[in-house]
């Protein structure tokens, strides 16, 4: 193991501001609309107004990112805000169910992975060939063992 | 100001993310059958592989349409792209939270599950494998963005411990989420666990191997699938929540006294040169 990785650490994201947050998020949305549109029968104004739904969402979930004080990543608000406006006492939730079940969620995931693939970085490539065989393999017990850990202690309280 | 505005603009990169979603969804989901139950291949699979194989670094003549500048501009998006999907899950966890309630002690408990990795993995590594302290970066924890900055924090990423965490966060970059459908899948058809138990399992703190989990999970048991996601979304925002706190208090130093018991700790000078 040398030390030539030492430079890379995926913690230190560059910090991008709200605003330009809004617009990938415009970008990204409209990619998801497309997808929507080629992986089901649902019509493309049906999913437009599911993903303004959800556009506006993760934009709720951002402005809390930044404005309240509890340190939580963003993507953890943004399931909060999700939950809360859709919660059986929450007045208008049925509208907004109604919207977002015109978004398929599976096709939701597909630009992200994509993405994904084309920010792959040299760096990366390197780390995984000189960590070899070994650390593949453990990382694959690693998945592995977090999972089915889960699902039996799941299982013995359920 | 502008830098930031032209990579976030990069009409090359996301005109090359929507054909890939296109081709990815006309694709569709393919079932292969296997001895003990079927492998679903899902369109964001698809996805990562076309990414990957328009990333310059991995085939050299892509270069030509993807710079350098394309890659670098990619990477702050990942999380963007995920965030439409997360809000697309807190919709589902919302009305179902009634049966999440009921859920609610093998939910809040099966995160404990999560130190399965130190039971399965850590002995491998440091018995099996004869690896060095770098097995305790690489076996604490799933190894995503939350448990690197743990590492980062108390030994350095320039250490033995960063080099086995950064290690399983590059595999699990590069093969999470096939990982994660094929784990899903199999345990799907083989009748092990209940669907429920499979379902929260898949909360493990990344948006994309939860949506490989769960895809995989919902196209096995579609009868099931509301139930699964939320389930699985419930979770995963749990461990976005107590991720963290498993790891500095229980996990690393659980991996840390077995380290020390499994003998290795005179090992530490030699080990991983």
């Amino acid at each position: 193991m040398n030390t030539s990785d030492t430079q890379f650490d995926p913690t230190q994201e560059r910090k991008l501001s709200l605003s330009a947050h809004a617009m990938v998020l415009v970008i990204v949305c409209l990619i998801g609309l497309v997808g929507n549109t080629v992986a089901t029968d649902i019509p493309i104004a049906d999913g437009f107004v599911g993903l303004i739904v959800l556009y506006v969402i993760s934009m709720i979930g951002l402005l809390l990112t930044e404005m309240v004080p509890v340190k939580l990543p963003s993507v953890a608000w943004i399931s909060l805000v999700g939950i809360l406006l859709t919660l059986p006492w929450t007045p208008g939730s049925e509208w907004i169910i109604a919207q977002a079940t015109n978004v398929n969620f599976l096709t939701l995931a597909t630009p992200c992975l994509a993405y994904a693939g084309i920010a792959i970085a040299q760096q990366e490539i390197d780390i995984a060939k000189s960590s070899g065989w070994k650390i593949f393999i453990v990382a694959v017990l690693v998945m592995t063992g977090t999972y089915v850990g889960s699902a039996a202690i799941a299982e013995l309280f359920l | 100001m502008q830098r930031t505005m032209d990579m976030v603009l990069d009409w090359r990169l996301h005109l090359s993310v929507l054909v890939i979603t296109i081709i990815s969804e006309l694709i569709g989901v393919i079932a292969i059958p296997i001895g003990i139950g079927s492998i679903l291949l899902l369109p964001l699979l698809y996805a990562f592989i076309l990414g990957l194989l328009i990333n310059p670094n991995v085939i050299k003549g892509a270069g030509v349409w993807i710079k350098d500048n394309d890659v670098r501009a990619a990477s702050p998006l990942i999380v963007i792209a995920i965030m439409p999907f997360i809000a697309k899950f807190g919709t589902i966890i919302g009305p179902q939270m009634e049966q999440i309630i009921d859920a609610g002690p093998a939910l809040l408990l099966q995160e404990l599950g999560n130190l399965g990795t130190i039971v399965i993995a850590f002995p491998v590594a440091v018995l099996a494998l004869r690896m060095g302290r770098e097995s305790i970066g690489a076996c604490f924890s799933v190894a995503r963005e939350p448990n690197i900055a743990i590492i980062a924090d108390k030994y350095g990423l320039k250490s033995q411990e960063g080099a086995g965490v950064m290690g399983v966060y590059v595999i699990g970059t590069l093969f999470g989420t096939f990982i994660f459908a094929i784990l899903a899948s199999i345990f799907a058809t083989a009748g092990l666990f209940s669907v429920e138990a499979l379902a929260m399992a898949c909360g493990i703190g990344s948006g994309s191997m939860m949506a490989a989990c769960t895809g995989a999970l919902a196209s096995a048991v579609p009868e099931m699938k509301e139930q699964i996601l939320a389930l699985a979304g419930a979770s995963n925002v749990l461990t976005y929540a107590t991720g963290i706190y498993l790891g500095v208090f229980v996990a690393l130093p659980i991996t840390e006294k077995l380290y020390d018991l499994m003998g290795r700790k005179d090992k530490s000078a030699q080990a991983g040169e």
